[in-house]
């Protein structure tokens, strides 16, 4: 028709398309054919190097051909650098005359190489000295990063390319790592919450040395630009506790910083209380911190009987039978050994050794560089050593402010929202990292209401009840007049499945 | 005239305007013969934007669609000594500065119609940076997405919710959940409705003032439908719902002719026409200009070009917009508002407690419709009297009371518009309306698409153009591989492969 314009029709196009397919499909196992056959022919060379450019820029997944490239470089880079060598003992004789000489042969390189490029007419096998072949030896590397770079054009979430830029950087000791540090600055630019990118960057980071100030800036301009971000807020947690770190260890970090960052996350939360990120950042920010990651072996319990030791773990710790733990008295020292697991979750060991016992002296329980002083039961004259789980943590009068303006914040929310799910959780939270005993009963009602509001956690909040029904029933128990005789569980505690039962070894009677 | 041009059109479009480019452009696509005609010697008439020296000129030299002009020089600002008469006018072509200034909503009709008929390609924008309002005397920023909400330090922590609670609802409107909110309001107005949501007095200023735009007596279900336009538009290219053409909204309409030129339409500037006359059965139209008679089916024309003859037949022309501009030497509103050399930001005015409103655009050089260090502030408000001045004088108040920028040169001007403007049963042409005040080119689009509904009933209004590699070249065979449209690589693999395929044993 006249002045209109012809396009294909779909059939037209789809019979296009699939014309193109098959000449893709084509190209793909004539080149994989011919990698193979290369390959098995020990032709590690440049012809093979750029066959699997031709692959891998359409599917950087392909772990066979990135390994078949890492083959290649190394083949020529140990052949460049062995030339490397030879010429450099061939020079020697001249560095031992004069140690500046060397540095005129390198100006001299350079001199050189700045005619070549003028020229551009030498040949670069006619160029040689050390600066020539130190160039191609980078020439390599730079190919395998911009490959890598191109990749991940494709698919920025490629574990084989960025695992392959790792490789090469590693092969090259003068890797540029700051040009690798805009590497991720741009590809945090285009996807904020690509974990690939995050982690590439802490491993960057490490290598260029970045101020951990620095990585905390660019952390928290990430975090304004959109704060759904788990990757975001976990660079961060890995950050703060080194930069800001906490005197006792029972907090993440300073208290200072600590208040700041409460109230950074809150806001988020505030702003968007149906994303996640925030609330499990908020949860880390009033834990205890990385107190217990420091102690590997934390003691709950430890009771000692003239012919056997019970010792009571807070975490499992199943290598427990190698180490050293010692009871010593002022006199003597025993090595108590060996230990047998009593319960299924390796909590829970007994050693079935003699000792013998005398009351008037103190006794301290030594392992893993920690010593627990023993105190003796009045009804056995035992031995034993009990901590209540989770001690509240140090607490200074600008955190509890801070705690409970934010606690304050959360209840006038749940005003507006009574049944928002992580506002009722956190609230409870905070009232526990405020004062467990005096909230001990508000924060099981929001526990109760969370079991009805969603209700497919309700396990979880049944779990989390129990549990800090047990906390505060074990903290309770050194100040009653039947300790440590005696524990009386608390109601609504089957005994099949009680948390923190390891504690109780040092009670001769559980009473339910 | 000895001139080779056609003398049988099937539609013929006077003015090059917004809404007359549109439909020259739609009537083109559709494999009609169109002929373009404008008066002056430039794209866009009332929607152009000009150098700086153009304008000046523009604004001394009344026409029939803009007049009342005035321009002022102001003594240069101590601060900025450099900003001089003489220094502007050596810039006069960095300026582009707009008649008839407006913003896109991000997913509104323009942005649509530009994605839809594949003319986005011609056009570039710019996201607009803040969307500001006045409380309590004060430019701020209103916060528009989920992390200015969650960035600004103007709300409180229960504030932030309350919004982004109140967003969150009136973005899920219609969708059920709010269906009893819909039968209880319906018939009252939006701020009642606002009001009922507890929101605190801040809140609903935003809400109000940038983000429903509505006014007291709006009602309900024009300030949610107005709502949800804002937040629907949120998200998709910046920070803001907003886009401002680069280089000027001039840009726009000669976006739509060159769509028009790549399909055979004919551009004829500062051609004018002398008299229109018709067939009494009105099937065919003749057009004498410059000493020649055209003839077509249809005629489109712009209420400034109508001949002086026909003029008449739709009205006086009376005062429609009134317009302030504006060029600065420092922007509106703190550093935060104007960041790395200033923002591009919307504000909308209000006086008379709400009764007249009018709307402030500033641009940086980052709009590329001035040079850096120098700010356009565009002032819109819908015309009452010939003295634009006055017209503007409450909102000037309001801008320039207090943290005054440094202006170096204001100027004033009316946008006419006739009386009985679109719909005159007296003539067969098809009259389209004057620049509208509105933020957006909804009214003019949706004139240019009535306009081409009437004259092409059942045809579609700028289908999607096609890209040059989906044109099939006469002669070609429309299923073959295109070696232009392979990746490069597998160009070269095309002519290859034939012959290593076969000496290759290829693995099955």
């Amino acid at each position: 028709m006249h002045g209109r314009v012809k396009v294909r029709t779909t059939e037209e196009e789809r019979e296009r398309k699939k014309k193109e397919q098959v000449l893709k499909m084509r190209a793909y196992r004539a080149a994989m054919t011919r990698i193979q056959k290369k390959r098995s022919a020990g032709e590690l060379d440049d012809e093979l190097l750029g066959l699997t450019v031709q692959i891998l820029q359409r599917n950087p997944d392909i772990s066979t051909l990135w390994n078949i490239r890492r083959e290649c470089v190394l083949r020529k880079t140990g052949e460049l650098q062995s030339a490397l060598k030879e010429l450099e003992a061939t020079e020697a004789p001249e560095a031992t005359v004069a140690a500046g000489k060397l540095e005129e042969v390198e100006k001299e390189d350079k001199v050189e190489k700045e005619e070549k490029d003028d020229t551009g007419e030498a040949d670069s096998k006619a160029v040689t000295g050390v600066a020539a072949l130190a160039q191609q030896l980078q020439a390599i590397y730079t190919t395998e990063l911009d490959l890598t770079e191109h990749c991940l054009m494709v698919n920025p979430k490629s574990y084989n390319s960025w695992h392959h830029r790792c490789w090469t950087l590693e092969q090259n000791p003068q890797a540029d790592w700051q040009r690798e540090l805009q590497l991720c600055n741009k590809y945090l630019k285009y996807d904020e919450r690509n974990f690939h990118t995050w982690d590439y960057r802490r491993y960057v980071s490490a290598k260029a040395a970045v101020p951990a100030e620095q990585e905390l800036d660019f952390c928290t301009e990430k975090i304004k630009v959109n704060f759904s971000n788990y990757s975001s807020w976990h660079h961060r947690s890995l950050l703060l506790p080194t930069l800001y770190p906490n005197e006792q260890h029972d907090r993440p970090m300073s208290e200072h910083k600590l208040q700041e960052e409460l109230e950074m996350v809150l806001t988020a939360a505030f702003t968007d209380p149906n994303d996640s990120s925030a609330w499990f950042y908020q949860r880390w920010l009033l834990g205890s911190g990385a107190q217990e990651r420091d102690q590997p072996v934390a003691v709950a319990a430890f009771r000692c009987w003239p012919h056997k030791a019970q010792l009571a773990l807070k975490k499992p710790y199943p290598e427990l039978p190698q180490l050293q733990i010692q009871l010593i008295s002022e006199q003597q020292t025993w090595q108590l050994q060996p230990w047998q697991p009593t319960n299924g979750e390796k909590t829970q060991w007994q050693c079935d050794q003699a000792i013998y016992i005398d009351p008037s002296q103190d006794y301290v329980l030594a392992l893993a560089g920690q010593r627990l002083k023993l105190s003796v039961q009045p009804s056995d004259k035992s031995l034993y050593y009990f901590v209540p789980p989770h001690a509240t943590a140090s607490c200074s009068k600008e955190l509890l402010g801070e705690l409970q303006t934010q606690l304050q914040s959360c209840l006038d929310l749940l005003e507006y929202e009574p049944d928002s799910k992580w506002t009722l959780l956190t609230s409870a939270l905070l009232m526990r990292a405020i004062d467990v005993t005096g909230y001990h009963e508000q924060s099981l009602a929001h526990l109760a209401k969370l079991e009805q509001v969603d209700a497919l956690r309700r396990g979880y909040y049944k779990d989390l009840a129990l549990r800090w029904t047990m906390e505060m029933a074990l903290a309770k128990w050194p100040q009653t007049s039947n300790y440590p005789q005696l524990f009386e569980m608390p109601t609504k505690i089957s005994s099949t499945r009680t948390p923190y039962v390891q504690y109780l070894i040092v009670a001769d009677t559980v009473s339910s | 005239m000895s001139d080779d041009l056609p003398e049988e059109f099937d539609l013929i479009v006077l003015g090059t305007g917004f809404a007359e480019s549109c439909i020259a452009a739609a009537a083109s696509r559709i494999g009609k013969t169109v002929l373009h005609i404008d008066s002056h010697d430039y794209y866009g008439d009332v929607w152009n934007s000009f150098s700086l020296e153009a304008f000046n000129k523009l604004l001394d030299q009344p026409s029939s669609s803009l007049r009342n002009g005035s321009y002022t020089w102001h003594e240069p600002a101590e601060e900025a000594p450099s900003w001089t008469r003489e220094t502007l006018l050596e810039k006069s072509r960095r300026f582009s500065l707009d008649l008839s200034p407006r913003v896109a909503y991000s997913a509104g009709a323009l942005v649509q119609l530009l994605i839809k008929s594949n003319i986005c390609r011609y056009a570039e924008f710019r996201a607009l940076d803040h969307v500001c309002m006045l409380y309590n005397n004060e430019l701020v920023s209103v916060p528009c997405s989920r992390s200015d909400v969650f960035n600004t330090k103007t709300l409180t922590m229960v504030e932030k919710r309350l919004l982004m609670k109140f967003l969150t609802a009136c973005n899920d409107y219609g969708e059920d959940k709010c269906n009893e909110d819909a039968l209880a309001f319906r018939g009252r107005t939006f701020l009642e409705y606002l009001k009922a949501q507890r929101v605190t007095d801040k809140i609903a200023t935003c809400v109000m003032q940038a983000i429903a735009m509505c006014d007291a007596s709006s009602s309900f279900e024009t300030g949610m439908q107005r709502t949800q336009r804002f937040l629907a538009s949120l998200g998709r290219y910046g920070n803001t719902p907003f886009l401002f053409p680069m280089y000027g909204c001039g840009e726009l309409p000669q976006c739509f002719c060159r769509l028009c030129a790549v399909f055979g339409g004919i551009y004829c500037l500062k051609r004018s026409v002398d008299d229109i006359s018709w067939t009494p059965d009105a099937k065919e139209l003749l057009l004498s200009s410059a000493g020649k008679t055209l003839r077509a089916k249809h005629i489109v024309c712009a209420p400034g070009q109508l001949p002086a003859t026909l003029a008449p037949h739709y009205g006086q022309l009376q005062p429609h917009i009134s317009r302030g501009l504006f060029i600065a030497a420092s922007p509106l509103g703190n550093e935060e508002l104007n960041k790395g050399g200033g923002g591009v930001n919307l504000l909308r005015l209000l006086a008379d407690e709400g009764q007249r409103e009018a709307c402030l655009i500033q641009l940086s050089h980052y709009s590329g419709a001035c040079p850096a260090g120098l700010y356009i502030l565009h002032l819109t408000t819908p015309a009452f009297s010939e003295d634009p001045a006055a017209d503007l004088a409450d909102f000037t108040a309001q801008l320039f009371e207090t943290n005054a920028p440094q202006i170096l040169y204001s100027a004033y001007f009316t946008i006419t518009a006739p009386t009985n403007a679109n719909e005159s049963a007296a003539t067969p042409i098809y009259c389209t309306a004057a620049p509208a005040y509105e933020l957006d080119y909804d009214a003019a689009i949706a004139d240019a698409r009535h306009i081409f509904s009437q004259i092409y009933e059942n045809d579609d209004f700028l289908p999607r153009a096609p890209d040059p590699e989906e044109i099939v070249v006469d002669g070609e065979d429309p299923s073959a591989l295109n070696e232009h449209s392979l990746p490069e690589d597998l160009r070269a693999q095309l002519h290859d492969l034939q012959q290593a395929a076969q000496q290759m044993d290829i693995a099955e």
